[in-house]
Order: C-alpha cells, then structure tokens, then sequence
C-alpha cells in the first residue's frame, strides 16, 4: 500500500518535470504560440540533483527560501523526504494563505488561493485523501517555480491548457471521475484557442478563464451564462431579456451551451439560423413551433445583406482596379460591416424588432458603398467618353498639322 | 495698337530676327524637337502645379487628405493631378533624351559651352523638382523613399549629418521636412529654373542650332552648305506636332492609368516591402546595392557619393574636358554610351529584380 502511495506521486513529480522541460522548450520557440500546445508527457519524479538544478531558478529560493522549507531536516539517511501529496498544498497555505508573511515578498498578491482550492474539485477530492487529483505542485511544478506573469510559467495563459491536458487528455485517469479526456482536443479546435495560440491574443479565454484556477470547478448549467457573460456582455443581456431564457430554464437546457457547445467553440454561421437540415434551429424548431417566422426574417436579413456587400464589394474592387478612389465605398462598407458584427449580437434576442433596425442601418450602408461604387464606374465611362474625344480633336489637329507642313514650300 | 507698342518695345526686330531664323535640316533634326517637347512638359507642370496649390496644404496632418480631395471632389481635379504626376515624369524622360542626343551629336561645343551647363544644370534641378514633389501626397512609398533618400547624405563625411538635418528639417522625416520640401518645390526651385532657362533659350536663339560634326566635316567636303528651312513657319509647325503628340501622350496616361495615392504615410509604421524611389533614380538606388560595405578603406556609400559627384561634375565641364579631337569626340561617346548602358541596365535589374 505504502509502495503504491509513493508510486503515484513519484509518477507525478516525473510528469511535472517533463511538462516543465516541454514548457520550457516551448517558450524558447518564437513560433510556437501558433501551434496548440503540446500535452506534457505522464508524470516523473526529479532526481535530488534536478530538484537542487531546478530550485535555482526558483521563485522561493529568490525569497530566500530553502529545501528545509518545505521539506523539513533531513532524514537520518541524509535526503530530504519527499512531501506527501495530501500535504502540499497546507504546506504551501501556510505562507500563501498568511497576508503578513505573503506582503513581505509581493504586498499585492492574492492570499485566497488555498481557500479557493478546498471549493475546487480537485481540493475536494485531495480532501478526501485521493491523491490522483492535482494539487498546487503539478500544475506550478515543485522545483523550479516561476511567478504566473512569467511566460515561462506552465500556468501562463499560452501554457494553461497544455498543462491541465496532463491529466484531463488521460482517458485511464479521467475515466473514475466520469471526466471526457477530449476536452482539451475540443478546446484546440476553439475560436477561443485560434485567438490565444495563433493571434497571441492573451485575453482570450482558456480553461481557468471559465473554470476558475484554484476553484476550479466545472460550472453548473444556471452558471455557465454567467461564465460566457464575462467577455460576451451584450449577447448575456439580450439572452437574459429574451424570450427563449425562460423557455430554456424550464427546459433543464444550459444558455448558452445549447447552440455554442462548450469546448469546442467555433465562429458563428448564419447557416445555424435555419428550420432546414442541420441547422442549429433546426434542432428544436420546425415550420410548426413558436418562432419560425422570425428565425425566417433573421435569416433572409443576413442573407440580404452579405449579398448586397459581396454585389458592392464586386464593383469597388472594380473601380478601384481602374484607378479611381471610391474611399466613401469603404467607408460605407465597414459601416454595413459593423451593422453585420451588431446584428449578429442582436440574434441573441431571439426577436425581430432589434435586429431589423440595424438591418435596416446594414442594407443602407451596403447600398451606399455599391451607390459610390456606381458612380465611380460611371465617372470612369464619362473619363474614357472626354478622352476618346480628346484624342479625336487631337488627331484631327495632328493631320491638319501634317497637311500643312506638306504643304509648305521647299526651305 | 501695333505702331503705339512698336515704339516701346522692339517689335520690328524682334519680328525680324523670327523670319530670318533658319534652324539647319539634316538627318539629326528629329532630336531638336527635344529641347521644345521638354519645356511643352515644363509648361504643362506650371499650369498644373498652380491648379493643384489652390487646394493642397503642405502639413503631415492635412497633405494626404487635400490630395484626395483634389481627387475625389474637386472638378477634374484626378485630371490634373494626373497630367501633373505623368507630366513630372515625362519631362524628366525628355530632358534625359535630349542631354545624351546633345551630349551624341557633340552640340555643346564651342560657343555653346554656357547653354549646355544651364541644360546639364535644368535636369539637375528637375530631378530635384521630382525628389521634392515626391513626397508631397504625403503617402506611404513616398515617405520611406524619402527616408532613404535623405539617409544617403548621412554619408558625407563632415557635414553629411548637418546636410540630413537640414533636408530633413530635424533628425527624421516629419512634417517639417514635408514642408520645406513644399517650400523648395513651389518657391525655390521655380526660382532658380526661371534664370537657368532663360538664360539657357537665350543662348540658344542667340547661337542657333548646332551641326553635328559628321554633317558639317560631309558639308565641307561637298563643298555645299548645310542645308536650313525657316524657323517660322516649317521648324515651328513641326514643333507644335511634337508638342500636341506629347499633349496626346499625357492625356491617355491620365484618363486611363491614373497616378495612383497609395496609403498614408503613417511615421510610426514599419517600412513596407518594396520601397522604392522614382524610376529616374532606380539605377542609382540598384546600383548602390552592388556597392561593397568598405572600399579601400572607406565606406562603400561614401565611395558610391564621391564617383557619382564626379560623374555629375564630369558631366557639368564637358566642353572642357573634350579638346574637339576627333580621338577625345570618340572617348567621350564611347563613355557616354557605357554610362547610358549602365543606366538603362541598372533600372532594369530594379524593375525586375529582388524587390527587397
């Protein structure tokens, strides 16, 4: 039994320090935030030496802290003895969780940590002695713990889901806990990830954005909206205020997760909006239930309007290859571009009147920017009409000039 | 009227001298119409530049907008910015061809030592009319061009940084350089052009046309004169048809591939890929690639600043260097053909090459 509880976190420390040199050598990579992260090998266990290397670099041994520390005197065999996995994160509390010992070294940080842990699934579990869960050294690492801003960091927001993929992409160990191990393949295939993996966008939500770092707990279906609601304000207040919440909560169906789907979130199509095929609408509605006619409005709205700025695009790009400036087209278009960005926002009211005013803004924008694209190709017929008789004049005055110098008597 | 200005001015002699003009006829004439189709596009670029200086204003802020405007609201304000911008380039193309066909047929001879220093000095200060009025649409290729531009007089040893400061107005391109470039395309520039070319078209009515040496050598071998018509109506009206070809040329250019804006320039932008100055300086700019990072000891562009100064000064005291020997006429050609090669080869290799 005693073999067997060493052997998981022994497997543990070994994983920490595979993620970290996998997380090291990602962040040496200037190309690297364009790929999804790699999932760190399974756990392993530092050597005494590694564990001296890595402590060097170590955020704790800047402060002054030493392996007596954490890890007490050595033992009569002269080792440090490892600390027990239920025991780490208390041992980390007692400085972490004490504001006068945490203001000496960084007067701003935060001292709720370990009291967010105990909420969390994985502070609950470890509670109840099951050490499969993580605790604060796997996912900052043991030795070698660098500050959270640091892009080193295994929980820098680059690195955050790569390192939870250590444990959540185990299908053997997320199996007792009735945990999917394709979450962090969903999440890559995200919008969300797009933003943070290839547009650096490190803003952009990954997994403790929703789940919570130190509490981190899978929200309930009453919570996830509130989750989305962070980054996506107006779309909450309008689902809020919308017909279609009610419907929902009595339904037993999550807000936003219904249509959107939670890992694997990806952009918006107005083919979702639809009674037909495999829309998302499709799902619940047909030509029969509440709501048809305006998923049919919003629809042929969207519809409408990328027509008439594909038929607007077409003829300034037409313009602008002949050489005129057409920049109130531009202009006019992103205006019909903004009203597009608004009005899908404005879906989520689930209503037609919202959304038909700024259709309306949308159509007459587009219709502007194909009026300027219009005259600009009419300007260019009225250009080549002066020229071709310019050139006319011209080459009447040229003969006559050539005439007349044949005409001139012999110099 | 005519007896009231008679008595003012010398109209009777001035009438006179026009109908006893005769300008020599000969299988090289062609390439006297050259001098005339240079000052049609001088002419065409006053009328323009005055038409596009009621609405430009020469600021950072408001340079790129005006011409926009130019383009987009004021009447047939795209034709004229067009014609100027066509214009621009054309003259410089034309005052090109007509120094090599003077400089080939040995035209700046003596007496005509003076005409051709005002001519080789008029295309120096048109290419500066186009490295000023580059920059003023205040656009994206413009502004880095200009940058490098400017950067090259970095190399002059001794004054090379106070000659940037003073191009530059300042230690970098801003709208002050912008607006002592304005100040020096509309105001100085037309300046100096007003004396050199009168004084350049005086010369040249005062001394005639020149015979290229193999036809008077033939004339004085035949025993014949060379052959001459009438300044006025024959030479003039053949003018006039090189002049309304060029006003053809200018007008298709304009209506069908207008002189395009480009982006703002935007100062705190990184330079965009394929930056480059007007095609008249290619050569040098391609040439100065091929320039190695030290020569004999000194820096290459250094070195690339003082052959071509030499080359400009060489260029400049022609009729000096040329002792009129049938020998020295032969150098002189052969090293103007090399040079035209070098130019043409060199602006070729920047069109086609690397646009890095």
């Amino acid at each position: 039994m005693k073999r067997g509880a060493l052997i998981v976190p022994g497997l543990l420390v070994l994983g920490v320090l595979a993620a970290s040199i996998a997380v090291r050598a990602h962040a040496r990579q200037p190309d690297s935030p364009a790929q999804p992260p790699a999932v760190p090998a399974p756990p392993a266990r530092s050597t005494p030496d590694q564990a001296a290397a890595a402590f060097k670099d170590d955020v704790h041994a800047k402060a002054g802290l030493g392996c007596e520390s954490c890890h007490g005197q050595k033992t009569s065999g002269g080792s440090y003895a490892p600390v027990a996995r239920t025991a780490i994160a208390p041992m980390c509390a007692t400085c972490h969780a004490d504001a006068s010992v945490m203001r000496k070294f960084a007067p701003q940080v935060r001292i709720d940590q370990y009291a967010q842990y105990q909420t969390s699934v994985h502070g609950r579990q470890m509670a109840k002695g099951d050490t499969r869960v993580a605790t604060c050294s796997d996912c900052h690492h043991s030795h070698g713990i660098v500050q959270v801003r640091d892009t080193r960091s295994p929980v820098a927001p680059a690195h955050v889901a790569g390192t939870c993929a250590a444990c959540h992409t185990d299908a053997a160990r997320m199996s007792p806990f009735n945990r999917s191990p394709d979450v962090f393949s969903d999440w890559s295939k995200s919008v969300h990830a797009d933003a943070l993996l290839k547009r650096g966008d490190r803003s952009a939500p990954t997994c403790n954005t929703c789940h919570g770092s130190h509490g981190a707990t899978p929200p309930g279906i009453d919570a996830v909206a509130n989750v989305c609601a962070q980054c996506h304000v107006r779309e909450a207040e309008l689902f809020k205020a919308s017909k279609k919440a009610a419907v929902f909560a009595e339904m037993g169906q999550s807000d936003c997760l219904t249509c959107h789907s939670n890992h694997h979130i990806v952009a918006p199509d107005q083919t979702w909006i639809s009674l037909e095929g495999e829309a998302i609408c499709a799902t619940c509605h047909d030509e029969t239930t509440p709501g048809a006619l305006v998923i049919r409005s919003v629809r042929k709205g969207f519809d409408d309007l990328q027509q008439r700025m594909r038929d607007a695009e077409g003829v300034l790009s037409r313009a602008e290859t002949a050489g005129m400036l057409i920049e109130d087209g531009k202009l006019a278009m992103h205006d019909a571009t903004e009203a597009h960005v608004r009005m899908r926002v404005l879906v989520h009211a689930f209503a037609s009147p919202p959304f038909d005013e700024v259709l309306e803004e949308g159509l007459a924008a587009a219709d502007k920017s194909r009026a300027v694209g219009d005259d600009a190709m009419d300007e260019l017929q009225y250009r080549r009409r002066g020229l071709a008789v310019a050139t006319l004049l011209i080459l009447g005055f040229l003969a006559t000039l050539f005439v007349k110098i044949r005409q001139l008597p012999p110099s | 009227m005519r007896e009231w200005l008679a008595h003012r001015v010398p109209l009777d002699e001035v009438e006179a001298a026009i109908q006893h003009k005769r300008v020599p006829r000969h299988r090289y004439s062609v390439w006297y119409y050259l001098g005339g189709m240079t000052l049609f596009f001088f002419i065409v670029q006053v009328v323009t530049g005055i038409l596009l200086l009621l609405y430009y204003r020469p600021s950072a802020e408001e340079a790129y907008d005006s011409v926009q405007f130019i383009m987009t609201r004021v009447p047939f304000g795209w034709l004229v910015r067009s014609i100027h911008s066509w214009s621009a380039n054309l003259m410089v193309g034309a005052a090109f061809v007509h120094l090599f066909s003077v400089l080939f047929l040995k035209a700046y001879r003596r007496p005509r030592e003076i005409t051709w220093i005002s001519g080789v000095l008029l295309l120096f200060v048109i290419l500066a009319f186009g490295f000023t009025g580059y920059l003023l649409p205040w656009n994206e290729v413009a502004f880095f061009a200009t940058r490098v531009g400017t950067d090259m007089a970095g190399a002059v040893p001794v004054v090379g940084e106070t000659t940037v400061r003073f191009l530059r107005g300042g230690a970098e391109v801003t709208g002050a350089t912008l607006t002592r470039f304005y100040g020096v395309h509309v105001a100085v520039l037309p300046a100096i052009t007003t004396v050199l070319l009168g004084l350049h078209l005086l010369l040249v009515q005062y001394h005639g046309m020149s015979v290229p040496p193999s036809i008077e050598a033939r004339a004085k071998t035949d025993g014949r004169p060379v052959p001459t018509m009438p300044f006025v109506p024959h030479f003039a009206l053949r003018d006039l048809f090189g002049w309304t070809v060029a006003l053809a040329m200018l007008a298709g250019l304009s209506a069908y591939l207008p002189w395009e804006l480009g982006h703002k320039a935007d100062p705190f932008a990184p330079a965009p890929a394929g930056i480059h100055p007007e095609w008249y300086f290619l050569w040098t700019f391609q040439a100065l690639k091929y320039v190695p990072g030290q020569v004999l000891g000194l820096e290459g562009e250094l070195v690339a600043i003082i052959v071509m100064s030499l080359g400009a000064g060489a260029l400049v005291f022609l009729p000096f260097i040329d002792r009129n020997t049938p020998r020295s006429r032969a150098v002189i050609t052969w090293a103007a053909a090399a040079a035209l090669v070098f130019m043409v080869v060199m602006t070729a290799l920047a069109f086609t090459g690397d646009p890095s």
